[in-house]
């Protein structure tokens, strides 16, 4: 999946519905949502594929202050399905109203927690049936942790004063590591080299991928030449 | 039999995981030696407010006898904080595939040294299936854990020996920890169940959960009423308010939240209408 480039994006927020729209393609979902809390400069911020009417709708009841896949999904670690959300008081109101603007009740909710207590929750839902989108979820589930993780982290570094504070911390092994690719090694002989697993190799990476808000090795490398964490060969 | 306990469902459990913070304080304080902070009886640090999750292990009585605790480690965790040692000053992994489980522990007292299902061998294997379980369901690839060489060794002979280790052994009190590698795959997965013999599904389903809170609610209420009868609850309330209004410093009027926070694990009884109005902003 393409990264989210806000190099030379003059709107921040339409770069971050169009990846919202890429997240539903590449997935084969009915829609995508992110909503992120940065406490730094308290800001919030929101990104959605639904329709105007829905977000109007939304706002106008104010949905936000009720809505489950908000309040609740937020405080677990694990993904949260939204049938789990099914008991909480306030369910039946959102999901009944979201029903009326063809908006699934089936879906999931992924919580993001980052560094400095921000908080960040990818939603997406599907028209699929329930044994179906039990396949799909167990199917896409890693990459779309992956994918909140990398929307969430760009949301919060996207003013001057957190990507100050966010700058990419990386470990000696990770830098190690990455040099290694840079020069052409595979995992498997970087694991020789280092005397250690491939898989150890394999944790390091998506690691260093993280940490430097890239989704493949590819860009992690880029972006490490570019700011100087490693040589190019 | 095993239960995930997390933010979402722990207002249901509130005695498992009080019995859940007994255990950890006997384990980490009184056999293991820990650096670890235990008051009345109970190991809680400020990663339990940090809404993890928790796997926990109850025996056929519904006791518990095993528990791990599970975070994020794109967020605060153990490593990136208090274990930063284990480091050595390096930055702890972070990845959205990666969590941290930590407080991995087994009740030795309550189960025996055998085989079967009550022994701490199938206990130790069964949260180990259970946490691996947890994780890869919720996309997670990969597991970083803090333990000490005993369980590192328990690992290596359950079939379940980590692929890596970050950082370098380092004493936490009385012995020394280490963070460890494990992969939530089902190949690990399948060799651990293989080697303590675990077949079927090692968590309760909605029916035993459900009874499980019943049990829960119903013990709760039994004890309220109890201290009603004896018209004990109103004078436990009057007396925590006295002690509140009548405390010289924020530590005191601690003091008595906590005791409210423990008087809501037996009564059920709601903090907020012990301490009606009074809180330390």
């Amino acid at each position: 999946m393409e990264l989210i480039d806000l190099g030379n994006g003059t709107n921040k927020d339409a770069i971050f519905a169009d990846f919202l729209h890429k997240i539903r393609e590449r997935f084969e979902l009915q829609h995508a949502a992110y909503a992120g809390l940065n406490p730094v400069n308290q800001t919030i911020h929101g990104f959605v594929t639904y329709s105007d009417d829905w977000k109007a709708h939304y706002a106008r009841h104010g949905l936000d202050r009720i809505d489950p896949t908000l309040h609740k999904a937020g405080r677990s670690i694990a993904p949260v399905d939204w049938r789990r959300l099914s008991r909480d008081e306030h369910y039946q109101r959102v999901f009944r109203d979201a029903a009326e603007f063809g908006i699934a009740a089936t879906g999931l909710t992924i919580p993001v927690r980052g560094p400095f207590g921000d908080t960040g929750l990818l939603s997406v839902t599907s028209e699929a049936s329930q044994h179906e989108w039990e396949l799909l979820r167990s199917k896409i589930l890693s990459e779309l942790q992956s994918v909140a993780v990398h929307l969430h982290d760009t949301v919060m570094r996207s003013d001057s004063l957190s990507r100050i504070l966010r700058h990419p911390n990386l470990s000696k092994r990770e830098i190690e590591i990455l040099q290694w690719i840079a020069a052409g090694k595979s995992q498997h002989d970087i694991g020789t080299i280092l005397s250690i697993s491939h898989r150890t190799v394999e944790v390091h990476i998506k690691s260093a991928r993280e940490k430097l808000c890239a989704l493949t090795t590819a860009q992690a490398v880029a972006r490490a030449i570019a700011l100087g964490l490693i040589f190019p060969i | 039999m095993l239960v995930v306990v997390d933010a979402l469902n722990k207002a249901d459990f509130p005695g498992l995981l009080d019995e859940m913070f007994r255990l950890r304080a006997r384990v980490f304080g009184d056999r293991l030696g820990w650096e670890v902070d235990i008051r009345n009886g109970r190991e809680i640090d400020k990663f339990d407010a940090l809404d993890p999750a928790y796997v926990i292990g109850l025996d056929d009585e519904g006791h518990v006898v095993s528990c791990v605790r599970a975070l994020q480690t794109t967020g605060p965790h153990m490593l990136s904080d208090v274990f930063s040692a284990i480091l050595d000053g390096e930055a702890p992994l972070r990845s959205a595939t990666l969590w941290e489980s930590t407080r991995f522990c087994v009740d030795t007292n309550r189960l025996d040294r055998g085989n079967g299902r009550n022994s701490v061998s199938y206990a130790t294997c069964e949260l180990m299936v259970g946490s691996l379980e947890y994780a890869r369901n919720s996309g997670i690839t990969d597991i970083v854990t803090v333990i000490d060489p005993v369980m590192d060794r328990v690992l290596k002979r359950s079939d379940n020996a980590p692929y890596g280790y970050v950082g370098k052994k380092t004493p936490m009190g009385k012995v020394p920890a280490l963070a460890a590698l494990l992969d939530c795959s089902d190949e690990r997965i399948n060799k651990v169940r293989a080697f303590a013999g675990i077949e079927g599904d090692v968590f309760a389903d909605e029916t035993v959960m459900a009874r499980l809170m019943a049990a829960e609610a119903e013990r709760r209420q039994a004890v309220a009423s109890s201290y009603m009868q004896m018209g004990m609850l109103d004078n436990l309330v009057q007396y925590l308010n006295d002690q509140y209004d009548n405390a010289h410093s924020d530590e005191e009027r601690m003091a008595v939240e906590r005791l409210a926070a423990q008087l809501h694990v037996v009564t059920g009884m709601p903090e907020t209408a012990m301490l009606a109005g009074r809180s330390i902003a």
